[in-house]
């Protein structure tokens, strides 16, 4: 996937809501193809995007999206690039059509888009709903929309700001069939997220922590580099597990004990010939983003409580306090 | 310049078609003459030509037809104000943000916008017009085409006007209370509702008036642009024509020049 020419180029970017340093001197390089930014939230991922989207003034530092400064040639860099933001953005009052038409417009498509869009509703299965008011369609099936849109004039590049969120199961493989096929047809991703099942299927991988870029490499790299595998075995023999433990340093969980190794596959050769026998339970863990995370930052991707807006917007959803 | 009025196009389109498929504003556009010219004009009428008016000046009109341009004018401004609504909606659902992300030059936005708010409004005030027969206000081509212009601007100022106001407030609530007590007041102080007597000198007024009410309605633009609109639809002016003209083109210039600043600057 991997070609000469970056996608996408930041140098330095820094920027600051008053006295709150939301970006801190990030430097990036994004190939084409699948990139993915994985922070917990407040990470400065959206402030990110919206800088290399021109929705934002880098205050310092440049980047360039395909070549073309964000800073000179901003309109430029908005034609490239298709947007997914993070909150809803449709026009509920008009028609699924009309909302794709009036992307059409705005983005220099001229009038004769009909078969674009009839192309596109196509892909997120939505042509049957063209004539429908957005308001009347399900949250996924607006999402569906929003993406649709965002690749109604053709970009090179599709910018999702956490795409999948607030969705159910259903809609989240969806939208995820979706921007395979999309990869297909050879548009390149750049997504934010703070699910590590979203980042583990990135071609790439980069780590935003409090505003700094702390890591970037493929999955299996970072994995490689920053964590170890676990091998847990349950053992029929039970003086053979004290003795394991004493001799390769190992540590109970349970009834099973684990060992941690960077090779496995070289650890299961070595000990399934010896010990084989007497294994009654087998599990290999290999490290997850997840423990990439833990081990560059000292805390929990996870653990990490909803924030202030989520939280209320989720109490809202319930209903608020009059229905309980 | 294909690019700008197709962007142009879409905002302006996009305005009419979401006002259109509200049924309230439409109710509102065609009950609000109702009220106003059969209520108020035709139950204030006998009052109109009694008591302090005839020691002073006989006007030779009914009070219908001395409301009727100022009806005309509250069917502009209602809608006008509304489209800062749509605005303030736009920001707050964030369809704003597909707008602002695009390409799209931001002064095509703006004028379709401003352009997309004040057709609103002039339709709705166009549709006044419709009741001329029934108060006694002939309408041929040569008038309707003389209201269509001061009409046309009055419905960019409000429309600027409305637009300012929701670049400065932050929400729904906010803006009600803001137009609320901006609106009204300025319509009542345009003597829209009653005549400032022309064949009397501002002392003289002051007598019969208030000296605070004569000053709030001489130094209320929409009171000339009233006037011109008087002029044009039932041949009675209480001010120059070209003062009327003159304030109404400058105020219009400078609301939308300002609005387009407000736009700007965020």
């Amino acid at each position: 996937m991997t070609t000469a020419e970056p996608l996408l180029y930041a140098q330095s970017l820094r920027y600051r809501y008053g006295e709150t340093l939301a970006l801190d001197r990030v430097s990036l390089e994004v190939p084409p193809g699948f990139f993915a930014l994985l922070g917990p939230n407040g990470a400065g991922k959206s402030t990110l995007v919206g800088l290399l989207a021109t929705l934002l003034a880098p205050q310092e530092g440049e980047a360039w999206v395909l070549g073309h400064s964000v800073r000179q040639h901003p309109r430029r860099v908005r034609q490239l690039l298709g947007l997914v933001f993070q909150e809803p953005s449709l026009d509920e009052r008009l028609t699924v059509y009309e909302n794709l038409s009036f992307h059409a417009l705005i983005y220099g498509m001229g009038f004769g888009h009909a078969r674009r869009i009839a192309q596109v509703l196509e892909l997120v299965e939505l042509a049957e709903w063209a004539q429908a008011p957005v308001r009347a369609l399900s949250r996924g099936m607006k999402r569906r929309l929003e993406l649709g849109r965002a690749i109604l004039h053709r970009p090179r590049l599709l910018l999702l700001d956490e795409p999948t969120t607030g969705l159910d199961v259903q809609s989240r493989r969806r939208i995820w069939d979706y921007l395979r096929a999309l990869q297909g047809e050879g548009v390149s991703l750049l997504l934010t997220t703070h699910q590590l099942e979203e980042a583990e299927q990135a071609d790439q991988v980069a780590i935003l922590d409090r505003g700094r870029l702390i890591e970037q490499g493929r999955p299996e790299e970072l994995k490689r580099r920053h964590g170890a595998a676990r091998i847990l075995l349950s053992l029929a023999d039970e003086a053979l597990a004290e003795q394991l433990l004493r001799e390769q340093g190992g540590y109970r969980e349970g009834e099973r004990i684990g060992f941690e190794t960077a090779q496995p596959q070289e650890f299961l050769a070595r000990f399934m010939p010896q010990h084989g026998g007497a294994v009654r339970h087998l599990e290999v863990r290999y490290p997850s983003l997840e423990d990439v995370f833990l081990k560059l930052t000292g805390r929990a991707l996870r653990d990490e409580g909803p924030d202030g807006r989520q939280a209320l917007l989720a109490f809202a959803q319930k209903g608020g306090e009059h229905t309980r | 310049m294909v690019y700008f009025l197709q962007v142009l196009y879409a905002v302006w389109s996009r305005e009419l078609k979401r006002s259109l498929r509200e049924s309230g504003q439409l109710m509102g556009a065609f009950s609000r003459p109702l009220l106003w010219v059969l209520v108020f004009g035709v139950g204030l009428s006998p009052f109109f030509r009694t008591g302090l008016r005839e020691t002073s000046f006989l006007v030779p009109f009914t009070y219908v037809q001395f409301i009727f341009p100022a009806v005309a004018v509250l069917n502009i401004m209602y809608p006008a104000v509304q489209a800062a609504v749509s605005l303030i909606y736009d920001r707050e659902f964030g369809f704003f943000r597909e707008v602002l992300a695009s390409p799209a030059a931001r002064p095509a936005v703006f004028l379709g916008k401003l352009l997309g708010g004040a057709s609103l409004a002039l339709l709705q005030g166009l549709l006044v017009l419709l009741l001329a027969p029934f108060v006694d206000v002939p309408m041929p081509w040569g008038v309707f085409l003389a209201c269509f212009f001061p009409m046309l601007l009055i419905a960019l100022a409000f429309t600027a006007l409305g637009l300012i106001i929701a670049s400065r407030i932050q929400s729904f609530e906010g803006f009600g209370v803001f137009a609320n007590t901006l609106i009204l007041p300025v319509y009542f102080l345009a003597s829209s509702i009653f005549p400032l007597d022309p064949s009397l000198t501002v002392e003289q007024q002051q007598q019969i008036f208030p000296p605070w009410l004569v000053f709030l309605v001489r130094i209320n633009p929409l009171t000339y642009a009233i006037d011109v609109l008087r002029g044009a639809s039932i041949g009675f002016q209480q001010f120059d024509p070209l003062t009327g003209w003159l304030v109404l083109g400058l105020s219009t210039l400078g609301l939308v020049g300002w609005a387009y600043y407000e736009f700007n600057r965020r």
